[in-house]
């Protein structure tokens, strides 16, 4: 019964949701291509908008990303740690070792000058 | 029911307003900007209102067409100024700059009430660049780069990059004339990698801008050393509001234009210089970069001249001045945050010689030439030397070259002499404002 109530609950609001984004798609025209065009105070873009260009802070998120896949492993790891003892060790050092790839190559990058 | 309370609601909100500026337009936008009720935004996309104020040549008409069809509808156009465009010549205009406010405000009420049609549209709604392209997925098909889908080539990268050799496509677009970020009507190619600025074409000169009378009379006759000097200060006040603008702090903004407006001898900028420091302006304006070669700082003039240490200034051949003890100030550094210790610095220099000026009723004595807040006018007005950021630019990141560009006055200065606007409607503005 209520597992029903729920899914009703779900099928109103997601009915309320789309009904407004319908009668809102019904009142608007599509803009048109000019005022679509990218705003540049009156000028004009030379080359396509699909191009590659650098992510200046991805070296930062690579970072990020090696810490912190560090320390969401470990919390657990220190858990199995106790039960498994030596073996643990051993499979974390691997982790760790594929991990401080990612970070040598960040130092490589210049990640940890202070700019 | 629910739409005609929202539009209403709409009615009352302020007035976001576009401004293309034309010929002398900035100096209704730095009034605007103080007006209760109305909000100048920085995107055609968050606007309901664009302003045209002043002339725009008419080798910048298509390039209004564009910006015009980029506001959402619905929108309407208000010539302050400025002769309508032929398709638009029922729109409304205004000269007076007293009723502008009010009729800004009451072309929003109509449009959000639907009192008033939205302004139609200039340019055929057609893809700007059609389909070229080959194949089903718009890769075009042809050879590795594909082909030219949309018209326009792929980006692709044709330049080193000379920051750290990471090369990768470059950007080119055409910015301005009408981009609130650069000065009014300046326009230039520009390629980007990623944020680093790799080449800078300019393709249009910012416009002349119009000084104050007084600087055009000192050329005619002795004037008054206070009103010259404020006059130099009011300039300089306004450009910094730009700057800060620019830079995100808005209040301090309208400080700097408040302060310029109620401008007199007893004015001081202490308090603003103290600001500036503490909300971090100085760093932002990234020390180091942006900095002028002898020979371009002496083309520039000015206090772009003064900041790299060129002892440069007509002032100090003037005998009333040296009768005030005048010295030019001088910075070593050349770059973006000399320019703006060297701008403020003159702005407090300015106001002391106002004030001793008017107690001792000081007259410049030099008439064959002035130095204007733009540089020297001797023979020659100070001319545009916008053409000195193809030199400058490149290398520079892209927060880093529009504050650079911010630190600099290029364009040339204008025969005409600003309009003033008349003492009675700045009191009306301060009372609204208070």
């Amino acid at each position: 019964m209520e597992l029903l109530t729920l899914l009703i609950v779900l099928l109103v609001a997601l009915g309320a949701g789309l009904g407004v984004q319908w009668l809102a798609m019904c009142h608007q025209t599509m803009p048109t291509y000019p005022q679509r065009a990218p705003f540049l105070g009156g000028g004009l873009p030379e080359t396509h908008a699909w191009n590659r260009y650098h992510v200046r802070y991805y070296p930062m998120t690579l970072l990020l990303i090696a810490f912190e896949m560090e320390m969401m492993f470990m919390y657990p790891w220190a858990v199995v740690y106790v039960e498994q003892g030596m073996k643990a060790v051993m499979e974390m050092g691997m982790f760790l070792a594929i991990l401080s790839v990612g970070i040598v190559y960040g130092w490589r990058e210049g990640v940890f000058k202070w700019q | 029911m629910a739409v005609s309370w929202l539009s209403r609601l709409a009615a009352r909100a302020r007035v976001p307003v576009f401004p293309a500026l034309g010929m002398h337009g900035d100096t209704i936008l730095h009034r605007l900007a103080l007006t209760p009720g109305i909000e100048l935004v920085d995107s055609p996309r968050h606007a309901s209102i664009l302003l045209v104020a002043g002339g725009v040549p008419p080798d910048l008409h298509e390039a209004l067409r564009r910006l015009h069809d980029q506001l959402p509808a619905p929108f309407a156009t208000l010539w302050y100024r400025s002769a309508p465009l032929s398709e638009l010549a029922g729109d409304l205009r205004v000269d007076d700059p007293e009723a502008l406010p009010e009729a800004l405000k009451r072309l929003h009420r109509e449009l959000m009430s639907g009192r008033r049609d939205s302004s139609p549209r200039l340019l055929p709604d057609e893809p700007p660049n059609p389909w070229e392209g080959l194949g089903d997925d718009g890769h075009g098909g042809e050879g590795m780069m594909g082909g030219v889908p949309y018209g326009r080539p792929m980006a692709m990268n044709m330049h080193d990059d000379i920051r750290d050799g990471l090369t990768l496509d470059s950007l080119t677009v055409t910015l301005g004339p009408f981009l609130p970020v650069l000065p009014p009507g300046l326009g230039a190619k520009v390629t980007l990698q990623g944020d680093l600025v790799q080449s800078w074409v300019t393709q249009l000169a910012p416009y002349p801008i119009a000084l104050e009378n007084v600087f055009h009379e000192a050329l005619q006759r002795p004037v008054p050393i206070a009103e010259l000097e404020l006059a130099r200060a009011r300039h300089h006040l306004q450009r910094l509001a730009f700057s800060l603008r620019l830079s995100g702090l808005e209040h301090l903004a309208l400080v700097a234009l408040r302060l310029s407006r109620g401008l007199n001898v007893e004015s001081r900028v202490g308090r603003l210089h103290r600001w500036l420091t503490r909300c971090g302006f100085f760093r932002l304006t990234a020390a180091g970069r942006g900095r002028l070669e002898a020979g371009q700082a002496r083309r520039v003039g000015g206090i772009a001249a003064r900041a790299a240490g060129l002892e440069e200034d007509l002032r100090s051949r003037d005998a009333a001045y040296r009768r005030l003890g005048f010295t030019p100030i001088v910075q070593r550094g050349g770059d973006t945050n000399a320019r703006w210790r060297q701008t403020l610095a003159e702005i407090d220099h300015s106001l002391q010689l106002a004030c001793r000026a008017e107690q001792e009723d000081l007259y410049s004595e030099m008439t064959e030439a002035v130095e204007t807040p733009r540089g020297p006018w001797d023979d020659y007005r100070p001319e545009d030397a916008s053409d000195i950021l193809e030199d400058l630019l490149p290398g520079l990141e892209w927060d880093e070259a529009l504050t650079t560009i911010a630190s600099l006055d290029l364009a040339g200065v204008s025969e005409w002499p600003l309009e003033p606007l008349s003492e009675t409607s700045l009191k009306d503005d301060e009372e609204r404002q208070a």
